[in-house]
């Protein structure tokens, strides 16, 4: 079942600046895609006309079937979990419970216990439930924004630059959640390493998109990164400097865990080919 | 972990909610609280004898001290306030003299010192809250609790720039006129209007996003407990005593 369709999707601000142009999607059912693009490129305004607040646009949105227009979108939004940058602008409530609470509560769904301890224990704030959560760190406040968007139980989670302004053991452990959550999502970012590691694809948008593929068809495009200003991560950076050096790689890892099976392949080649070497030699 | 976490990234500023538990009085409930503490300074500010102002005056500073709340943040508020107090009962003691003067000084002391109280003892969005269950309407006290709320967030923002402006060097804005320093801080100001502006926008969003239809309550609600219901009565009892003392003075 496809639960997000964009056709010819366009966009232009009230001065006129074009901020979207001719964007095509469908996404799946439990499929995790990325938006991936500089500053500017249109991620967080996609998200945004996708959760119904930028209004007129041009082309067609669909979400789960329901055709995104003025009217619709109070109705389709309830059924989308919008993560902001910045999740102190989705934060009210002086607990973290209250504040996972709030979504269910406004939406007069069933079992709001039950859906408030799923939500704070799937991201890791059951012990923080009294806590104030503007008090908490910058990590876990993307946790309880989280937590309370799970409350919701959303069909379509839109995440926006998720791993922004996080340290790298809170974005680890976010990358690790999010990976973990067996829901359909589309997030924006340009941290194309963590998007390496939770999606299934990527659509690279510059105001209109510039290619759709995994990330490994990304990675290997040097010339789309070059143009859209992005930068490789370090890992296939290094392993694209060993193939520059002649050594053969299948492969661009993406993930520590590609890089280390990269890597071992990559020794037992050699040492078989030095062992050939010497025995030839004798 | 997680707890370690969070206290490793301890935030330096100061919770003004941190302790309103940890008394009695914090404890009582928010609606307990707000219905006694104004029905005593409603009493209050209508006195005119000076016997009643004064005991309404002893009931106040009882309260505060009974209350549990550190006596030192207490005594603070009210001395940041006194200038105040002072200069609302100065045009009274000008023109209808020490005795009246002093009385208005008690009755408005007796009047900050309750809802100092109040103040201190309660969560801020206990308060709030107890007021919406009040049946305060949903607009005020919406309205009152995302104040505070960005209120803190645009003071830590405020915060971060007065760093930044002393890491460039800025030693200005202590004297009127250094027109320089002025400048920098209006544009400091401008800048803090214009974010809390595209912020106000992201919450409303954000607000939209998790179904809000301009009513905030809160999910955990107390019952009034037979402590809320003495202290309540206590506080009643004694707003009635006044009020019959003063009818009774103005019988005579």
């Amino acid at each position: 079942m496809v639960v997000l369709e964009l056709r010819k999707v366009g966009y232009s601000y009230e001065d006129g600046t074009v901020a979207l142009k001719d964007v095509d999607l469908a996404i799946e059912e439990g499929e995790k895609v990325a938006i991936v693009g500089p500053n500017g490129a249109g991620k967080s305004t996609l998200l945004h006309l996708i959760a119904g607040f930028r209004m007129p646009f041009q082309g067609e949105a669909l979400v789960s079937g329901k055709r995104l227009s003025a009217p619709t979108a109070d109705e389709i939004r309830n059924s989308i979990g919008l993560l902001f940058q910045d999740p102190d602008d989705q934060i009210f409530m002086p607990t973290v419970e209250e504040d996972v609470a709030f979504g269910p509560r406004n939406l007069k769904l069933g079992d709001i216990e039950d859906r408030v301890q799923r939500g704070m224990t799937s991201v890791g704030v059951a012990s923080l439930a009294k806590r104030a959560p503007h008090r908490l760190s910058y990590g876990m406040k993307k946790r309880v924004a989280i937590a309370g968007l799970l409350a919701m139980d959303p069909n379509l989670l839109l995440l926006d630059e998720p791993t922004s302004g996080l340290d790298p053991r809170s974005r680890s452990e976010l990358i690790k959640l999010l990976k973990s959550l067996k829901r359909t999502m589309l997030i924006a970012t340009h941290d194309l390493e963590a998007a390496s590691e939770i999606v299934d694809w990527a659509i690279v948008l510059n105001v209109e998109p510039v290619m759709k593929g995994t990330m490994h068809d990304l990675v290997r495009s040097s010339d789309v990164l070059e143009k859209t200003g992005l930068e490789m991560p370090p890992l296939p950076r290094i392993f694209r400097a060993l193939e520059k050096r002649g050594y053969a790689i299948e492969a661009l890892p993406l993930t520590t865990d590609q890089a280390s099976a990269e890597l071992t392949r990559l020794i037992d080649r050699e040492a078989t080919h030095v062992r050939r070497r010497m025995n030839g030699s004798h | 972990m997680i707890v370690g976490h969070v206290r490793g990234h301890g935030h330096t500023l100061p919770n003004p909610d941190e302790h309103s538990k940890s008394h009695w009085f914090g404890r009582l409930d928010s609606r307990a609280k707000i219905v006694g503490v104004f029905s005593f300074v409603i009493v209050s500010a209508l006195l005119t004898s000076a016997e009643l102002i004064a005991a309404s005056l002893v009931l106040a500073v009882a309260m505060a001290t009974t209350s549990g709340i550190p006596l030192r943040p207490l005594s603070k508020a009210y001395a940041a306030a006194l200038p105040f107090i002072v200069l609302a009962s100065l045009s009274v003691f000008l023109f209808a003299g020490t005795e009246r003067g002093l009385e208005m000084l008690g009755r408005t002391s007796a009047c900050v010192v309750a809802l100092l109280v109040l103040a201190f003892g309660t969560g801020t969005f206990d308060l709030f809250a107890g007021m919406r269950r009040l049946r305060v309407p949903s607009v005020i006290s919406t309205l009152l609790m995302l104040t505070y709320r960005y209120i803190l967030v645009v003071s830590e923002e405020f915060s971060r720039m007065r760093t930044a402006r002393r890491a460039r060097g800025f030693r200005g804005g202590r004297s009127l006129l250094d027109r320089y320093a002025l400048k920098i801080l209006s544009f400091t100001a401008g800048t803090v209007l214009v974010r809390s502006t595209d912020r106000a926008e992201l919450v409303y969003e954000g607000l939209k996003c998790r179904g809000f239809s301009g009513d905030i309550t809160v999910w955990r609600t107390s019952v009034l407990g037979r402590n809320d219901l003495a202290f309540l009565a206590v506080l009643i009892m004694s707003s009635c005593a006044l009020a019959l003392a003063q009818t009774e003075v103005m019988r005579w």
